[in-house]
């Protein structure tokens, strides 16, 4: 829809903006000549690539100049013959020189930000020039909304978008890798493992039970698949639907957002076949935190012995070699009552070093558990694709295979996926097609959670790594690994899983959207889509004799064996009606949508496996206790939506919508909802008042919706019954228990929202500023109530409550510098969202909080929810310090010591009590999130970008100073820092500290604000005559670094993975386009 | 062409026929799992509930920080070893022990029994009888536990009915009020339950020895003594003579092979009233961790802080002979002299020459019996020298006889992993303490020959010396259960229950007004238990044993009290928080 020109274009008077175009035009030319997109035209020099024409006479070379408005020359201007593949491009001037057919031929002239020009050309003429006019409106893209797809300046809500340019230069396993910092609004953290993957939240935490995950339609329809399934590299766009209005048309499951990822599509011509390949090294960032060294070590043990209050005197536990002033090493060697002739001895002894570790110590062959737990991975991505078409078929076929390892040993993923799209234009009114999807994902060795500690993880174990002495040995004299590598039972070798565990994860997958779409009349289309999708996972493991699972070694050995089958489908109508009615114009949509899903699960284990165990988990049927559980689950839901687009003017923009849902896992008696939603949108530089130098574009919208969120687990509304396996010395026998309470009422949540957003396009378009508030509100929360334990249960989920989330986002995206030499472009976005409970129970009465008595709503202390408190707040001690030597006395107020920590105690009655003295003391979730990225193309063929991501203003807690330490005589820690009587840290405690006189348990939470450069890539476009020489249509090379630094007071791993290393990843590919 | 045009009209129609299915479309329909409606139809479906109850006895004795051990942690015998102050133990502090969280397992077979209780009737049944004899068992396992409860917390809600959906509303009742409610509901489960029944399952003999508790603890000494009296005159009989697993090795004798685990639930065996059932051969689910008994209440003999030689090498270590069968004690309950030495002695006997069979040689492992044992050592074989230890004084508290006729439980033949104490049965209730708690009944009616009589009989069949009616005390009673019920009986719960009898009966100086000041228990533990007797020569991560009055019963969790936003849970006197109770409820509705 093209805006009517105005009678005067004072923005087009602007000369600076005449200058950039220019040379925006000059650096389009070059991006589109080594572009991997398809070319619609051929290039005019060399020779023998114009085979179609040069079968017939050649008539005549015309030449020309392509020029704007103040006759200046555009330079890259597409110049194509209608109907042939015959074009070329003009020059840095603007000229042209183009051999046509003997024929009157038809000229397109286009070029981006320029309205498109046809003129025909008689056979005579060999001169043309041409002055293409600018079209303010032609950088406006059309970005996908739910169930269709629509100009950006026509819609009504919050659409973010992100093309795939920005992460063509990455390596990227899984789409949410690129999500995180990205977008205004959106978090997201980076995964760390070898799949990659992320957390993802659209505008806060709205629900505290159900999943808060955006939800995914790929391609105009919905996919419950893994976002593993997706091959970035098929990815074209990502649009993100914020507002509750764009996401009610997905009603019950929008509530979170809605991503919506398109692929890519073949285009009319001949099939351009497009390779890249990838290859990359991660390490972990920071392992200094990993474990303690040699040196470190020694002092740990000293200091924890000599701050446990033991009676030997403090420098008892000194090196010998290193004693304190004044303390001589006979007093020292008489602090013990039959010291070993040898000194060194003497002290491994009284430091309780077992006797590997002394060997160990003598040797002087300290192992650092960081190298043998970490490594250097490498990561390797083919990718080819193939696309084109005709007039009644396009296609799109892709096949990639990648290969990552994660900087744990061990940690591996692997995939092969594979896209075809294709579309048929049967006949006039029939089209028909299919996307499909094929993944085989192999997950052997992939950290399925960030703890790292399941059993079936072939996965070194932090843990492990922690607790581990540096003075240890690996493996056995015979070769073998050793179970415990300093000699303590509590020292498990972190590596055994990875060394003894055999593990196949494999899952298959295939998902389809298959659609035809009939024109009906009175300009009625309707659209039939089926989609299918089936999974299939097999996890299989063995541990064999000579390894350890769960605690135990099985004799005769253990395995498991897990089938998942999964089958859903899912059924679209859709019937579209858009007329243009004078000034109105109407987009009716129409939708009716059922689906199923079913999902069966085995799983078998078997252990003592005779006569030999070398089958594993291939011979389950030799085992001698084999047990077996199956665990099926169904769910069914429907769904009608209507939505009425109307615009008036296309200056004020109307969107009206209204769903209702059905699930089968709420209550009977609510199993349905409705959600309405209403947009608006003022074109305000639309208007004949609005006068404006530097404003090319200015729209408000308003917007208002209820959404729903459905996702809490089929069954449950139901009082579950749990199985119990029994045996009674004759017969195995089966037992139940309840497991949850049952809640027939059980409904949706709804989460209701207001958004006013401002759209800006400023200085020819070089500046776009969004800026949106939102204000939601979800109500009928689900929630897990906490109950008292005297119940026999934890909780019961309930609808209860109301949560409210308002924020800010703001994107501006600018042109900076564009010149000959150089482009640079820049993107930023801000976001706020502050969360608040705004009602739990409904249960009023007096409490206590903070030290005061309260009247009002009851908090939930178990969870720590409180009215008017964010969901994040951290409800804990007010941790002052550490109590120092002088302090002593008033510690022992509190039964604690000298190094303990020293907490404030609000009502001062000496005693720490959670409701008297806990405070809110901060907030775990990031109080503003930023992300900047910088492009520049430079010298012709290079472009680097930068991206710099914050997230400010949060704390995370902190346990490993206060977590059980009666084993440190023993073992050893992870490497954070520590009180000693010199050492007077306020920051963190003696290592034996007592936090048992904090009532409620307290955890210390740190600072984790942090700055990134997240990302950083290089590119070099091969030049077009190299290129061609080389008969591709386009080459690139690029580099990439992920997480270059970081800067962060987070005394952990990483302040965004928290307690997890964080891999850095280095990237070089390379991309031809044939 | 008319029919190309009217052709998509069709599909159309056809396909929303297709998918406007009827309301049932959205029904939910479990699967793999049962739900209390299609559960309670029939008598299977309330003894699948009971199989449940039945399994959950063994939580008293298994795993590392079972139910037992905390009861003789918190005891004259022994100190919890990881939190030797019990100042520390606060309504919110578990890290070593678990007085604190095991109220939140133990109401859990509370609501267990609850669902059969308040279901009972949800059904038409054929036979009275199966009805009454399921709902005795549900009762039983309720009433076994609360009386643990009460033992453990005192007060504390008394929850009679199947919750439904979120109550939060709880209120306190009163320990009185709550053992009448259990006397009332035991009183029906032993009139129901049957005589015979399966390993594991609790029995008339069951009910009748668990009522015999709860009439003591209130007060009612004649009925106790009636019903002890049905279970003595029942079909049980003590163990005189060899039997079981180990008859045949001479070296052994019957108080040997009354412990063995395999011989517990075997009908040679006419002392067991019940015991529990936990097999290694068991699939993986159908079992628990382990007995655990070689870990919990084992001195840690083969710890290097310990264990070192002469040359400060290491003397013990945690592999091959001894360790196997002593196991890797850690220990979670460290017994003291009182209990290894002190009650063995009696005139001139002394624990080395009693005739006692429950302190034999061959029954325990005494710590001059130790042995270094690493090949490596310079003391390899040679006998265990204390002077060696890093911390010699420590000695008698880090190295203490072990009782081995009653947690030696090695790892089975195919069992590899940590000796701690393997798969096993063990008594919930045998006749022995029976006799003993019917000499407590006759003890509180001054009927002191009746108590000797019943003392002597299980004092005679261990062939220790025989009392006289005078010998009869408080103490001695106490001291003859510590002999004979070690690991058996809940012994904080039973000092608890005296505790509150004399408080009630306001002898001795003691009275209910003050009794977290001043009672029994504390005066018996803090007297007799050495560790608090040499709280100053024995320091373990950071702690010094020490035991309060107050500490006779624990600190309800703050959890609890904090949840329950619309009613009030009393904490117990002593403890943080207790300044907001209310009167506790006197009457159960």
């Amino acid at each position: 829809m093209k805006k009517p020109e105005t009678p005067d274009q004072p923005r087009r008077d602007n000369e600076g903006i005449r200058h950039w175009k220019k040379y925006l035009g000059l650096s389009m030319a070059f991006s589109m000549s080594f572009s991997a997109a398809v070319s619609a035209y051929t290039l005019p020099s060399g020779s023998n690539k114009q085979p179609v024409w040069q079968t017939k006479s050649i008539a005549q070379t015309l030449q020309g100049r392509v020029t704007d408005e103040k006759g200046e020359g555009l330079p890259g201007v597409s110049i194509l013959v209608k109907g042939t593949q015959l074009g070329t491009l003009t020059d840095v001037e603007g000229n042209y020189s183009l051999e046509i057919p003997n024929s009157n031929a038809v000229l397109i002239f286009s070029f981006v930000g320029y309205e498109p020009r046809e003129i025909t050309v008689n056979s005579s003429q060999t001169q043309l020039n041409v002055q293409l006019e600018s079209d303010t409106k032609a950088l406006d893209e059309l970005v996908v909304v739910g169930y269709g797809t629509a100009k950006k300046s026509d819609l009504t809500g919050s659409v973010a978008r992100i093309n795939a340019s920005t992460f063509k230069n990455q390596g990227v396993t899984q789409i949410t890798d690129v999500l995180a910092g990205s977008v205004a609004g959106f978090q997201a953290n980076q995964g760390t493992n070898a799949s990659g993957g992320a957390n993802m939240e659209i505008r806060g935490t709205n629900s505290l039970i159900a999943s808060t995950s955006p939800m995914i339609v790929l391609d105009g329809v919905i996919y419950n698949g893994d976002l593993k399934d997706i091959n970035p590299n098929d990815i074209e766009t990502m649009d993100i639907l914020k507002d509750a209005s764009s996401a009610a048309i997905y009603g019950a499951r929008a509530a979170s957002g809605v991503i919506l990822i398109t692929t890519s599509r073949g285009k009319s011509g001949k099939p351009t076949i497009n390779f890249s390949t990838r290859f990359g090294i991660s390490q972990a960032l920071n392992t200094g935190v990993a474990a303690r060294g040699p040196q470190g070590y020694l002092d740990f043990r000293r200091d924890y012995f000599r701050t446990l209050g033991l009676s030997q005197p403090s420098y008892y536990w000194h090196s010998p070699e290193q004693l304190p002033e004044g303390v001589t090493l006979d007093q020292w060697r008489g602090a013990s009552s039959n010291p070993n002739p040898d000194n060194t001895l003497e002290w491994l002894s009284r430091l309780n070093f077992f006797p590997t570790e002394v060997d160990v110590y003598l040797s002087g062959n300290t192992i650092d558990w960081a190298k043998e737990v970490f490594r250097n991975a490498k990561r390797q991505e083919y990718d080819v694709s193939v696309g084109g078409g005709n007039d009644n078929v396009s296609y799109y076929w892709s096949l990639g295979w990648l290969d990552n390892e994660g900087i744990l040993l061990g940690d591996k993923f692997s995939a092969i996926r594979s896209r075809m799209n294709v579309d048929f234009k049967i006949t006039d009114w029939l089209n028909a097609g299919v996307n499909a999807q094929y993944t085989n994902r192999d997950e052997s060795a992939v950290n399925s959670k960030s703890g790292n500690e399941s059993d079936n993880n072939v996965l070194p174990s932090l843990g492990g790594m922690y607790t581990t002495s540096p003075f240890a040995r690996l493996y056995n004299e015979d070769g073998t690994p050793s179970w415990y590598p300093h000699g303590y039972p509590g020292g498990q070798n972190p590596l055994l899983n990875v060394l003894g565990q055999d593990r196949s994860r494999i899952n298959n997958s295939l998902f389809a959207s298959i659609y035809a779409e009939v024109k009906l009349p009175l300009g009625i289309t309707y659209r039939l889509s089926f989609q299918p999708r089936i999974e299939a996972l097999k996890d299989y493991n063995y541990w064999s004799p000579e390894t350890i699972v769960g605690g135990f070694t099985y004799s005769g050995g253990y395995a498991t064996r897990l089938e998942t089958n999964r089958s859903e489908w899912m059924i679209d109508n859709l019937l579209k009606w858009n007329k243009k009615v004078g000034i109105h114009s109407f987009d009716v949509t129409l939708l009716y949508n059922s689906e199923q899903f079913k999902s069966w699960t085995t799983t078998l284990t078997n252990q003592g496996f005779a006569p030999s165990s070398t089958l594993g988990y291939h011979g389950m049927q030799y085992g001698n206790k084999p047990t077996m559980e199956t665990n099926d689950i169904r769910y069914s839901g429907d769904g009608m939506m209507g939505r009425v687009n109307y615009a008036l003017l296309d200056k004020y923009l109307f969107t009206v919508s209204l769903r209702r849902d059905g699930f089968s896992a709420f209550g009977q008696e609510n199993p349905r909802a409705v959600f309405p939603a209403a947009a608006f949108a003022w074109k305000i530089s639309q208007e004949d008042f609005f006068r404006s130098e530097g404003i090319n574009d200015l729209k408000f919208r308003l917007s208002w919706g209820k959404n729903g969120n459905r996702d809490i687990g089929p069954y449950a509304a139901f009082s579950q019954m749990r199985s119990v396996q029994y045996y009674d010395g004759t017969n195995p026998q089966i037992g139940v228990s309840t497991s949850t309470l049952s809640n027939p009422g059980l409904r949706w949540e709804e989460t209701e929202s207001l958004n006013a957003g401002i759209d800006m396009a400023l200085f020819g378009n070089r500046v776009n500023i969004t800026a949106d508030v939102y204000d939601a509100t979800t109500r009928n929360l689900l929630v897990k109530r906490s109950l008292p334990r005297v119940t026999g249960f934890d909780n019961v989920i309930t609808n209860i409550g109301a949560l409210q989330n308002r924020g800010f986002e703001l994107t501006v995206s600018s042109v900076n510098v564009r010149n000959n030499n150089i482009t640079w472009r820049s993107n930023l976005n801000f976001s706020l969202n502050r969360n608040k409970i705004k009602a739990l129970f409904g249960e009023s009465g007096e409490y206590t909080l903070e030290g005061k008595i309260h009247q009002g709503e009851i908090p939930d202390f178990t969870n720590k929810w409180f009215i008017g408190q964010p969901v994040d707040v951290a409800w804990d001690y007010d941790i002052q310090g550490t109590w120092q030597v002088e302090e002593a006395e008033e510690a022992l107020r509190y039964n604690l010591k000298p190094g303990d920590i020293k907490a404030a105690d609000l009502d001062n009655n000496g005693a720490y009590e959670a409701l008297q003295d806990k405070r809110f003391i901060g907030f775990t979730e990031p109080r503003y999130n930023i992300g900047f990225r910088n492009e520049v193309d430079f010298l012709k063929n290079f472009s680097a970008s930068v991206f710099l991501r914050a997230d400010l203003g949060h704390v995370r807690a902190f346990n490993q100073s206060v977590q059980g330490w009666s084993t440190f005589d023993r073992n050893s820690t992870a490497n954070y820092p520590y009180w000693t009587p010199e050492n007077r840290s306020n920051e963190y405690p003696r290592l034996a500290n007592n936090i048992a006189p904090f009532g409620g348990g307290i955890i210390p939470f740190k600072q984790t604000s942090f700055l990134r450069i997240q990302d950083i890539s290089l590119s070099y476009a091969l030049p077009s005559h190299l290129a061609e020489a080389a008969k591709f249509k386009s080459a690139r090379i690029f580099g990439s670094v992920r997480n270059l630094a970081t800067f962060t007071k987070w005394p952990g791993w990483d302040p965004e993975s928290g307690h997890y290393p964080m891999p850095k990843t280095f990237t070089v590919g390379l991309n031809v386009s044939l | 062409m008319k029919i190309n045009k009217k052709l998509p009209w069709i599909l159309a129609a056809a396909t929303a026929l297709m998918v406007s299915c009827s309301e049932k479309f959205l029904e939910p329909k479990p699967e793999s799992f049962f739900t209390p409606e299609n559960l309670f139809v029939d008598k299977a479906g309330y003894n699948s509930m009971l199989i449940t109850m039945r399994k959950d006895l063994n939580r008293e004795q298994t795993g590392q920080k079972n139910f037992m051990a905390h009861q003789w942690a918190a005891s004259e015998a022994a100190v919890p070893w990881l939190q030797m102050d019990f100042r520390a133990l606060t309504p919110n502090s578990d890290l070593y022990q678990q007085f604190v969280v095991q109220i939140n397992d133990i109401f859990q077979m509370v609501k267990n029994a609850n669902t059969v209780i308040s279901r009972i009737d949800n059904i038409t049944w054929e036979n009275e009888n199966d009805r009454n004899q399921i709902l005795a068992e549900a009762l039983w396992h309720r009433s076994y536990w609360y009386y643990r409860l009460v033992g453990n917390y005192g007060d504390l809600p008394f929850v009679k009915d199947e919750v439904q959906g979120a109550k939060l509303d709880f209120n306190t009742h009163s320990r009185w009020a709550i053992l009448k409610q259990l006397e009332k509901d035991m009183e029906f489960a032993a009139e129901w339950l049957p005589e015979q029944t399966a390993a594991g399952a609790p029995s008339k003999g069951a009910a009748n020895h668990l009522l015999t508790k709860i009439y003591l603890a209130n007060l009612e000494f004649n009925k106790a003594v009636e019903s002890a009296n049905k279970v003595i005159n029942g079909p049980y009989k003590l163990m005189t003579s060899r039997f079981g697993i180990d008859a045949g090795d001479s070296r052994k004798n019957v108080i040997w092979d009354l412990h063995r685990p395999e011989n517990k639930n075997i009908a040679a065996n006419t002392e067991t009233i019940l015991a529990f059932v936990d097999r290694w051969e068991a699939a993986a689910e159908a079992r628990s961790a382990g007995l655990f008994t070689m870990r919990v209440y084992h001195c840690s003999w083969w710890h290097s802080i310990s264990g070192k030689d002469k040359n400060k090498g290491l003397g013990m270590i945690d592999s091959g002979p001894l360790y196997d069968s002593l196991g890797r004690g850690n220990p979670d309950v460290a017994l003291s002299d009182w209990h290894s030495y002190k009650i063995w002695a009696n005139g001139t006997e002394t624990y080395k020459n009693t005739p006692d069979l429950r302190r034999a040689d061959v029954n325990w492992f005494d710590r001059e019996e130790l042995r270094y044992n690493n090949p490596a050592s310079v003391q390899y074989g040679e006998p265990f020298d204390p002077k060696n230890m890093d911390l010699p004084d420590e000695y008698w508290a880090r190295i203490y006889p072990m009782p081995i006729y009653k947690t030696y439980v090695p790892n089975k033949p195919d069992q590899a992993g940590q000796p701690l104490g393997s798969n096993g049965d063990w008594y919930i209730f045998r006749l022995a303490e029976t006799y003993l708690l019917r000499a407590e009944a006759y003890y509180w009616l001054g009927q002191l020959q009746d108590a000797a009589n019943d003392i002597n009989t299980v004092r005679e069949r261990a062939n220790a010396t025989p009392i006289t009616a005078t010998d009869v005390t408080l103490d001695f009673l106490f001291d003859e259960t510590a002999r004979e019920l070690f690991a058996e009986s809940p012994r904080q719960n039973e000092l608890n229950r005296v505790s509150y009898i004399l408080a009630k009966r306001n002898e001795k100086g003691y009275s209910l007004e003050n009794i977290h000041e001043k009672n029994y228990f504390y005066d018996r533990v803090n007297t007799l238990n050495d560790f608090y007797l040499r709280s100053s020569e024995i320091n373990i991560l950071g702690q010094n044993p020490n035991i309060q009055p107050f500490h006779f019963q624990w600190p309800i969790s703050d959890p609890i009290i904090n949840s329950n936003t619309l009613g009030r849970i009393n904490q117990n006197k002593g403890y943080v928080g207790s300044q907001n109770n209310v009167p506790p409820l006197e009457t159960i509705e």
